[in-house]
C-alpha cells in the first residue's frame, strides 16, 4: 500500500517539473512572437515604450537600450576614467531594470531615470574602489571633459591673445560647472533634470551654465567684428572651402 | 516666436528649442530658426554669438560602436537570462530533494516490511474486534478464513509453511501465497487453542487472545504479535531468536517455556518464565519515552505497568501460572476479582460484583475449568463466604453470603 504512495508523490513531482519546464518554453515563445510584432510598430511615446517593458515586454527594452547606450556610455566616461567599469555599470543598470521590474514606477522621462541610475551606480562603484582614500567621491569627482583643441582656434583666424585667453577661460570651470554644461549642450537637458543629476535647485543650476557664457562672451566682445566670418567658417567648413 | 526678439545671447542659449536645434538640427528646426532670423535680423549677430559659445563649450563625446554596444546587450540578455535559468535550477533541486526524500522514506520502509514484521498489520490486529467474535477462526495470508470448531482446537503448520493440519484435518495453503506473510489465529472467550507454528515452537493460546505470525518464519527474528494471553514453549534456534511484541512490551528470547499475559483491557502485563532466559523490553507509548529492558531468571514473574513501565518481580511457582493450558486455574493468595476475570474469559460470561469490597477476598486452591461456570463458581463460594445468581439476560451476580 505504502509504495504505491510513493510512486504517486513521485508521479505528483514530475508533473510539477514539467509544468516548470513547458511554462519557461512558454515565456520564450511569447518573447519571439513579440519580438517579430513589435518590429512592424514603433512608439515615439516614451511613457508608452515604458509601459510595455513594465508589462513584460523584453524586447521594448532592447529599442530603449539602443537608444540610450551611447548617451549613458559617453556621461559614463566623463565621471569615470574606467572604461570597463562604464560598461559593467551601463550592463548592471540594465539588469537590475529587468529583475526589479515588478517594483519600477511608471516613468515618462527614460533618458533622465537612466542618467541617474548610472550616476548613482557609478559613484557607488567608485566610492567602494577608493575606499582608502575617505574622501566621499559624491560631488569630489573631475568631470573629465575635452573642450576644443586650440588648433581648432587656429582655423578659426583667432588672435594668439584671444586663443590664450579661451584655453585659460575653460580651463578655469569647476567640474561642476563642466558637468552643467555637458548636460545642457551636449546632452540637451533642460535645467530641471541638471538640478536633479546635481542634487542642486533650478537656479543654481541655471547660474551654473549662466556664468560660463557670460564669461565667454566677456572675451569674445573684443573680436566682435569678425565673428559673422568665423561662424561661417566654423559652422560650414566645406562650403568654406 | 515674440518672445524671441527681446532675447541677448545667453538667453538664447538657456532656450531648449534652441539648444535642440544646435545639437540635433533636422529640416524643420532649420527651416525655424531660417524665419527667426529673416523676422528679426538685429537678433542674427546674437544668434551667432550663441553658435560660436554653444561650439567652443561643447565636449568631445566618446561613443562605443554598434559592435560594442550590441556585445553589451547580449551580455545583460545572458546575465538576465541565466538568473530566469538559476530560479529554474533552484526548484528543480527542491524537487529533487523532495522525490529523494519521499524515495528514500519509502525504500526504507519496504525493506523493514520484508524484514520484519509490519507494524500496521498489527495494529489492525489490535483493533480487531476479537471480543465481539463468538467464533474461533484463523485468517490466512491469502485472507481466506478456517473456523476452529471445536473448545479446545489445535493447529499445527508444517515445516515449509505450506499446509497446516486443524484438528487432524489438513488445510493447504494457497500455493501464491507469500510464506512470510502473516496469518491471524483469533480466539475469543470462551475457547482455547495450542498451535505448532512452522519452526516447531508451540503456543497455547488462552481464552479471548489473538496471535499474529507468518506461516513461516524468514526474517533474521522470528517475531509474532500477542494480543491476551499465550504460553510459549520456544523451538531452540540460536541464530533467529524469537520474538513475542505486545502493545508495550517485547519478550525476546532464544530456547524457552514462558506465559505471557497481555489483554489490552488490563493495566498489567505479567510475563512468567518457566525455563531458560528471556528479556522484556518495555517499548512505551510516547515516542521520548526510553527503552526499559528487564532480565528475567526461570521461575520469576514479572508484573509491568503498561502506562508507566515500572515493574515488580517475585519468584512465583510457575505451575500455578500455566495451570490453564491443561483446564485447570490454579490459584494461591490472588484476589479474588483477578480470578473471576479469569473465569470471565475462559468462559465467556460476564461476572459482576455485588459489593466491589468482595473483589478483595484472597483465595487460594485449584479450580477445574472443565466444569460448568456454575460449578466454578460453587467451588469458590467454598473458600470465601460468597453466593452467586445467574440473571435472565445469562449474566451472573456474585454477592456477599
Amino acid at each position: 500500500m505504502f509504495p504505491t504512495d510513493v510512486l504517486q508523490m513521485a508521479f505528483v513531482c514530475i508533473m510539477l517539473m514539467h509544468i516548470l519546464i513547458f511554462k519557461s518554453y512558454k515565456f520564450e515563445i511569447t518573447e519571439l512572437i513579440t519580438k517579430t510584432m513589435f518590429s512592424q510598430v514603433s512608439p515615439s511615446d516614451e511613457r508608452i515604450l515604458w509601459k510595455r517593458f513594465l508589462d513584460g515586454d523584453d524586447h521594448v527594452l532592447s529599442i530603449i537600450y539602443m537608444q540610450h547606450v551611447n548617451k549613458l556610455y559617453d556621461y559614463g566616461c566623463k565621471i569615470c576614467p574606467d572604461k570597463n567599469l562604464v560598461k559593467d555599470c551601463i550592463q548592471e543598470v540594465f539588469c537590475v531594470l529587468i529583475r526589479n521590474r515588478k517594483n519600477l514606477s511608471e516613468t515618462d522621462n527614460i533618458r533622465l531615470y537612466l542618467l541617474k541610475a548610472l550616476k548613482r551606480k557609478l559613484i557607488r562603484e567608485m566610492t567602494i574602489q577608493n575606499a582608502s582614500s575617505k574622501i566621499s567621491v559624491e560631488n569630489n569627482f573631475s568631470f573629465l571633459i575635452e573642450y576644443p583643441e586650440r588648433t581648432l582656434f587656429d582655423d578659426m583666424g583667432f588672435s594668439e591673445a584671444l586663443q590664450e585667453k579661451l584655453h585659460e577661460a575653460l580651463l578655469q570651470l569647476t567640474d561642476r560647472q563642466k558637468e552643467a554644461i555637458y548636460l545642457r549642450f551636449n546632452k540637451g537637458l533642460g535645467y530641471q533634470e541638471i538640478s536633479e543629476l546635481l542634487n542642486l535647485n533650478y537656479q543654481s543650476s541655471r547660474a551654473l551654465v549662466h556664468r560660463a557664457i557670460e564669461k565667454l562672451r566677456e572675451l569674445l566682445s573684443e573680436v566682435k567684428e569678425n565673428i559673422f566670418q568665423l561662424l561661417f567658417m566654423l559652422f560650414h567648413p566645406s562650403d568654406a572651402l | 516666436m515674440q518672445k524671441y526678439s527681446d532675447y541677448r545671447t545667453e538667453d538664447f542659449l538657456h532656450d531648449n528649442d534652441f539648444i535642440a536645434w544646435l545639437s540635433r538640427p533636422d529640416k524643420k528646426s532649420d527651416e525655424f530658426w531660417n524665419r527667426i532670423i529673416k523676422e528679426y535680423p538685429d537678433k542674427k549677430a546674437n544668434i551667432e554669438e550663441a553658435r560660436l559659445i554653444f561650439r567652443l563649450l561643447y565636449g568631445r563625446e566618446e561613443t562605443m560602436g554598434v559592435s560594442e554596444s550590441v556585445a553589451l546587450w547580449q551580455k545583460i540578455r545572458r546575465k538576465t537570462a541565466f538568473s530566469r535559468r538559476d530560479l529554474f535550477i533552484r526548484t528543480i533541486k527542491y524537487a529533487a530533494v523532495l522525490i529523494l526524500v519521499f524515495f528514500s522514506g519509502g525504500l526504507c520502509y519496504y525493506f523493514y516490511q520484508t524484514q520484519g514484521v509490519h507494524e500496521t498489520s498489527f495494529e489492525i490486529a489490535e483493533a480487531g474486534q476479537v471480543y465481539e467474535d463468538k467464533e474461533a477462526k484463523i485468517i490466512l495470508s491469502d485472507g481466506s478464513e478456517v473456523s476452529l470448531e471445536p473448545r479446545v482446537s489445535q493447529i499445527t503448520y508444517s515445516a515449509n509453511g505450506k499446509q497446516l493440519i486443524v484438528n487432524n484435518d489438513t488445510v493447504v495453503q494457497a500455493s501464491n501465497s507469500r510464506p512470510e506473510q502473516m496469518n491471524r489465529i483469533i480466539i475469543p472467550y470462551g475457547k482455547k487453542s495450542m498451535i505448532v507454528l512452522s519452526d516447531g515452537t508451540k503456543v497455547w493460546l488462552n481464552a479471548g487472545s489473538q496471535l499474529v505470525y507468518p506461516s513461516m518464519f524468514k526474517a533474521k527474528v522470528r517475531q509474532v504479535m500477542l494480543i491476551g494471553e499465550a504460553y510459549f514453549d520456544v523451538a531452540k534456534d540460536p541464530e533467529h531468536p524469537f520474538q513475542v511484541k505486545t502493545s508495550d512490551v517485547n519478550v525476546e528470547v532464544h530456547g524457552t517455556k514462558f506465559d505471557v499475559l497481555a489483554y489490552p483491557e488490563d493495566k498489567e502485563i505479567q510475563a512468567v518464565l518457566e525455563e531458560g532466559h528471556v528479556s522484556l523490553r518495555y517499548t512505551g507509548k510516547n515516542l521520548l519515552s526510553r527503552d526499559r529492558i528487564y532480565d528475567m531468571q526461570p521461575n520469576q514473574m514479572i508484573v509491568l505497568k503498561k502506562e508507566s513501565g515500572d515493574a515488580r518481580s517475585q519468584i512465583v511457582d510457575v505451575s500455578k501460572y500455566v495451570a490453564w493450558k491443561s483446564g485447570m486455574l490454579e490459584i494461591e493468595t490472588e484476589d479474588l476479582i483477578r480470578v473471576i476475570k479469569q473465569v470471565e474469559r475462559y468462559y465467556n460470561i460476564r461476572i459482576k460484583l455485588a459489593d466491589p469490597m468482595i473483589g478483595g477476598y484472597k483465595i487460594s486452591g485449584k479450580l477445574d475449568l472443565k466444569n460448568e461456570p456454575e460449578d466454578v463458581l460453587n467451588i469458590i463460594g467454598l473458600t470465601v463466604p460468597i453466593d452467586w445468581q445467574k440473571n435472565s439476560n445469562g449474566e451472573f451476580v456474585v454477592f456477599k453470603k
